[in-house]
């Protein structure tokens, strides 16, 4: 098998990454928002605390206020000083008496405009007009308001860094995920590619089958339609095999013959001798020669042309011309042959191929019984409209005893089995059935083709 | 040699029979399988040329039964020679009829003497000789080239004298009386003279030396086995 052919395992793994990665990829982005957001709850709700801290706290300017001082890191953000967690934040803090005088500012923040809102507000501070997130409140007697800031870069800054912690995980999980599950479909097709490798092994030639009893209920419907195929192409098989072994036969047989008699004659014989042996060769030729015509006419039905260019065939006139053509041949035999049916029967069919399987019909009619033997050809329609026109050949070469037949005529040129088979192929062209049918007295044999009914 | 044809062909058997005769052999044919078991039971054969598909059943029947056969009174040797001759066609046909107990098997249309090497070469293993050669004393005779050489120079003689000696040949130090050599070398439809045995063993002695067959008196006759 060519390797560049598509496999299913891959495919199955491809799909499942796809939306892995796409279920993985959403999952991580919204773990990233969902953590930026949270770490600004956070921030804000820090914000509050620090400013109703610093509210009761200080209601006096704290000593060396002025003297906070903040270090710029190398991204610029500032560094509080005495640092002791990655999380802590530089705040800044201003506060206000009620007429809006600074009382005190702690922090690198640039001491924003007095108002009187109190909140969270985004602030534009500075020269540089830099960013700040700020809450203010007034005290409960609104004597003084005290703002709390802190800058947004830093804020952002933190909610980056713990969004980027909570979804790191996923983005190297996704590997990790990636061979479990292709593991597992493996795993998973495991009984798929054990079926595959049955049928792989399978003979078509021998008689082995599909075990019946999987465990995957999934696999009945192929396996049970396997083997039917499966017994069917041996069906067909051992039918062609019998076919073949019967022409072999039926066409060996006069040629060894002729041989035999051929090498009897180069043998020297006497005149007598070699009269008889000239009338056998010719006689076997003549059969050989009729077993060609066999298979010719069996070559003739297995061609693919026969199927859908059907025209309208009259069934009872070709029934009269065909058994007419028969009529020295019967009465030398000292048959009686005769044809019953309509005068006109029209079917859609192929009148080369229906007048094979009748000339056949009748010559087996002629070949395999006695002499003297009653032979009618019929044809008709069923009276109900579910079966459609019929034809059939109908002998009385079974009849009486033995004793009462008339002498056993010389063994038959062919097998009853190659015209038959001829006729089931006519009759599968046709859509038609062919089988061997109850004879009404006084017939004791009936061979009947079966077309659909229109 | 006396040849049992089974084939319900009556081109073939008749083929066969003429064939045969031309090349010395008695040959008896039969059409089907109670008439061939029947022949087998009333007449030694030396070989059996047998059809598969014959009037009244397949002739594997025959091969079996013959091959069960305990060989007693009235019953055919069970290792009578059977080359089957059949037209139906596969490798697993042959392959059955041979594991039925079949010595050969040929396929028609056939050459007769392909046929008649084959049932020579059955016949020889039959005595349970290799060499395709019969020699004895001086006296060397050719199945093949149906030749007989006494001290090398080669001998005139009749078809009927020919088989005489080769069955005589081929069981060395055997007594056979007439009887059983006329069962070897005529068939049923052969006129046999009541002296006919005696003239051929006169006229091959005449030929071949008058020591080469020996009489037993009131028993038969046989050629001494060469001294070891």
């Amino acid at each position: 098998m060519s390797s560049s052919r598509r496999s299913l395992n891959q495919r199955l793994l491809l799909w499942s990454l796809v939306v892995l990665v796409l279920l993985w990829g959403c999952f991580v982005a919204l773990a990233y928002y969902t953590g930026v957001h949270e770490s600004d709850e956070l921030t804000d709700g820090q914000l509050a605390s620090a400013s109703a801290l610093l509210l009761n706290l200080h209601t006096q300017p704290p000593l060396q206020a002025a003297d906070v001082t903040l270090a710029p890191r190398s991204d610029g953000l500032l560094v509080p000083p005495n640092k002791h967690h990655d999380y802590q934040q530089p705040l800044s803090v201003v506060q206000w008496d009620a007429s809006g005088k600074m009382r005190w500012h702690i922090g690198a923040a640039p001491v924003p405009t007095f108002d009187t809102n109190e909140g969270y507000a985004n602030l534009q501070l500075g020269p540089q007009a830099q960013h700040w997130r700020s809450f203010s409140r007034w005290d409960d007697a609104q004597a003084h308001k005290i703002m709390v800031l802190l800058r947004l870069d830093q804020r952002d800054h933190l909610a980056h860094d713990i969004a980027g912690k909570m979804a790191e995980p996923g983005l190297w999980l996704l590997p990790v995920v990636a061979l479990v599950l292709g593991w597992a479909i493996n795993r998973g097709l495991r009984p798929l590619h054990q079926l595959s490798r049955e049928v792989e092994q399978l003979d078509v030639q021998g008689a082995n089958r599909l075990e019946q009893r999987h465990d995957w209920q999934e696999f009945d419907a192929v396996v049970d339609s396997i083997n039917t195929l499966l017994t069917r192409q041996q069906q067909a098989l051992t039918r062609e095999r019998e076919l073949a072994n019967e022409v072999a036969h039926e066409l060996r047989t006069p040629l060894a013959s002729i041989v035999l008699q051929a090498q009897a004659l180069g043998g020297g014989l006497p005149v007598a001798a070699q009269a008889q042996a000239l009338d056998a060769i010719r006689t076997d030729a003549l059969r050989a020669g009729h077993v060609l015509q066999q298979l010719l006419a069996l070559a003739r039905t297995s061609r693919g042309q026969w199927h859908g260019t059907a025209s309208p065939v009259d069934l009872a006139a070709l029934a009269r011309t065909v058994t007419a053509d028969y009529a020295q041949a019967a009465w030398q035999r000292q048959d009686t042959l005769a044809v019953q049916g309509p005068e006109e029967l029209v079917i859609q069919g192929h009148a080369v191929l229906l007048e094979m399987a009748l000339r056949n019909l009748i010559e087996n009619a002629l070949r395999h019984t006695p002499t003297a033997t009653q032979i009618e050809v019929q044809c008709g329609t069923q009276s109900d409209t579910t079966t459609g026109p019929w034809l059939q050949v109908c002998d009385d070469g079974g009849r009486a005893s033995a004793a009462a037949l008339p002498p056993i005529r010389p063994k038959p040129v062919d097998s009853l089995h190659l015209g038959q088979e001829i006729i089931a192929r006519v009759a599968t062209v046709h859509g038609a059935q062919f089988a061997a049918v109850a004879a009404l007295a006084p017939f004791t044999t009936c061979y009947r083709l079966n077309f659909p009914a229109r | 040699m006396r040849i049992l044809v089974v084939e319900d062909d009556t081109g073939i058997a008749q083929g066969l029979r003429t064939n045969l005769r031309q090349r010395g052999y008695a040959v008896d044919v039969c059409d089907g399988v109670a008439l061939a078991w029947a022949a087998l039971c009333a007449e030694p054969f030396d070989a059996v040329l047998l059809d598969l598909g014959l009037s009244d059943g397949d002739g594997s029947t025959l091969l079996q039964r013959l091959r069960a056969s305990s060989g007693g009174s009235g019953l055919p040797h069970p290792d009578t020679p059977v080359l089957i001759m059949t037209a139906r066609d596969g490798v697993q046909a042959r392959i059955a009829g041979l594991d039925q107990g079949a010595d050969d098997y040929l396929s028609k249309p056939f050459d007769m003497d392909e046929l008649e090497a084959r049932l020579r070469a059955l016949l020889r293993r039959a005595v349970g000789r290799a060499q395709p050669v019969v020699r004895h004393g001086g006296i060397e005779l050719n199945p093949a080239k149906r030749t007989v050489q006494w001290q090398g120079q080669k001998v005139d003689i009749s078809p009927r004298e020919f088989a005489v000696l080769r069955v005589l040949m081929e069981s060395p130090g055997r007594v056979l009386s007439r009887r059983q050599l006329e069962e070897r070398l005529y068939d049923w439809d052969s006129v046999v003279d009541s002296n006919a045995i005696e003239v051929h063993i006169h006229h091959l002695r005449r030929k071949l030396g008058s020591q080469c067959i020996q009489t037993m008196r009131g028993v038969g006759y046989f050629m001494p086995q060469d001294a070891p």
